[in-house]
């Protein structure tokens, strides 16, 4: 059977509007930061890098589709003394995050916390900052 | 024999004259006291030594970090602007509560600049010598040199301000006294109150227990500010373990900045 066009066409559509938010480099400025939502999704990335490390989730948006949110976290020199490392965060992992929304709308925010599927948290600070 | 007096004198005097002309050696890597508002970051885990206190799970964090785009206002302790500067904060404000990074020079891995670089939010590095005090902000990968070998600026380095500007310092017993000038008006006092390139910024660094760093920081802008502005950094030194900072590098992520 072929194939409609048409469907082809919604695909290709879909594909292409449900890429991975802009990994733009935000000041805080950009989120709500003293409003914290909570989302739970699988670990599509994590980039560990400066100035801010990203984290790539996966989450389903309640209708039947998965959609693609990009956390921005705090620099890598931060989190290691929070207790973070570079392999924190694996693919395929499912994790909550504690985040603040963009002011934009966009699918993205900032961590507050992430919390690993065995209850394991990682924080934005540790001890030794306070 | 009878020692003579003058040599009893004098061998008296040695150990005084060898303690002043000793400072203190600020050398070392030190995280600031307290950089971030309570809670702003979201902390899970307690320190270990209260985890035996703790009922239950930790509690959510309410921020992800300290609100610091001017929609509350300004603070009663902040520096006090002239009404063409108190104009311009107000103009980046509304920008900043809009979501926009615009104003933000270490979004855009600019350096912060003297005197916001003394936050040393993300910790700092002090390598010390006779003649030079050198200070290292891991926020930014930002430097600045204190000469205390007894030079002083320029006329050709008062023509060409910068971020951390131009420093020369000198000891007061036990006291660093810093003088920056040379500052271009490209970065702020502190968050984000702008100032002029009359800027120049005084400093008195001194221990004030074993490991505890501090900074007494005067401002004064004649074309920003209505009175000098005062504020005093705390700094507490790296433990072992905890005493080395990170390579910052903020370019890796420009990459993909819109």
């Amino acid at each position: 059977m072929r194939t409609p066009l048409i469907a082809i066409a919604a695909t290709l559509g879909a594909a292409f509007f449900q890429t991975t938010p802009a990994l733009a480099h935000h000041s805080n400025v950009a989120f709500e930061v003293t409003k914290v939502v909570t989302i739970t999704g699988v670990v599509k990335a994590f980039e560990w890098r400066n100035p801010h490390t990203w984290v790539i989730l996966t989450i389903d948006d309640g209708k039947g589709a998965k959609v693609d949110w990009a956390v921005e976290g705090r620099a890598p020199g931060v989190l290691l003394r929070a207790g973070w490392t570079k392999n924190s965060l694996q693919p395929g992992e499912m994790i909550t995050v504690d985040m603040s929304p963009a002011k934009d709308g966009s699918k993205t925010g900032l961590v507050a916390r992430v919390t690993k599927a065995d209850g394991t948290i990682l924080a934005n600070a540790g001890p030794a900052q306070q | 024999m009878r020692t003579p007096s003058y040599l009893v004198s004098m061998l008296c005097l040695i150990p005084a004259a060898l303690y002043a002309q000793a400072p203190p050696d600020f050398s070392g890597v030190y995280y600031p006291i307290n950089p971030f508002g309570a809670n702003a970051l979201g902390r899970g885990a307690p320190p270990a030594a209260a985890k035996g206190k703790q009922q239950g799970p930790p509690p959510r964090p309410t921020q992800s970090a300290p609100l610091a785009d001017g929609s509350q206002g300004r603070s009663p302790d902040a520096p006090s602007l002239t009404p063409q500067y108190m104009a311009k904060w107000e103009m980046i404000r509304k920008s900043r509560i809009a979501g926009s990074s615009d104003y933000d020079n270490t979004a855009k891995c600019l350096p912060p600049g003297m005197p916001a670089m003394m936050s040393m939010a993300y910790g700092m590095e002090v390598m010390q010598t006779k003649d030079k005090i050198t200070f290292f902000s891991e926020l930014n990968d930002a430097l600045r040199r204190v000469y205390l070998d007894g030079r002083k600026p320029t006329q050709k380095i008062l023509d060409d301000p910068t971020y951390a500007g131009y420093s020369t310092g000198h000891w007061e017993g036990d006291t660093l006294v810093v003088d920056t000038v040379a500052l271009h008006e490209n970065s702020f006092i502190e968050g984000f109150t702008p100032h002029s390139d009359a800027m120049t910024v005084k400093e008195r660094i001194r221990f004030q227990s074993p490991g505890l760093l501090e900074d007494r920081i005067t401002v004064t802008d004649p074309k920003a500010l209505t009175k000098p502005w005062d504020t005093v950094k705390t700094y507490r030194k790296a433990t072992s373990g905890n005493d080395e900072l990170r390579e910052f590098a903020c370019p890796e992520g420009l990459a993909d900045a819109k």
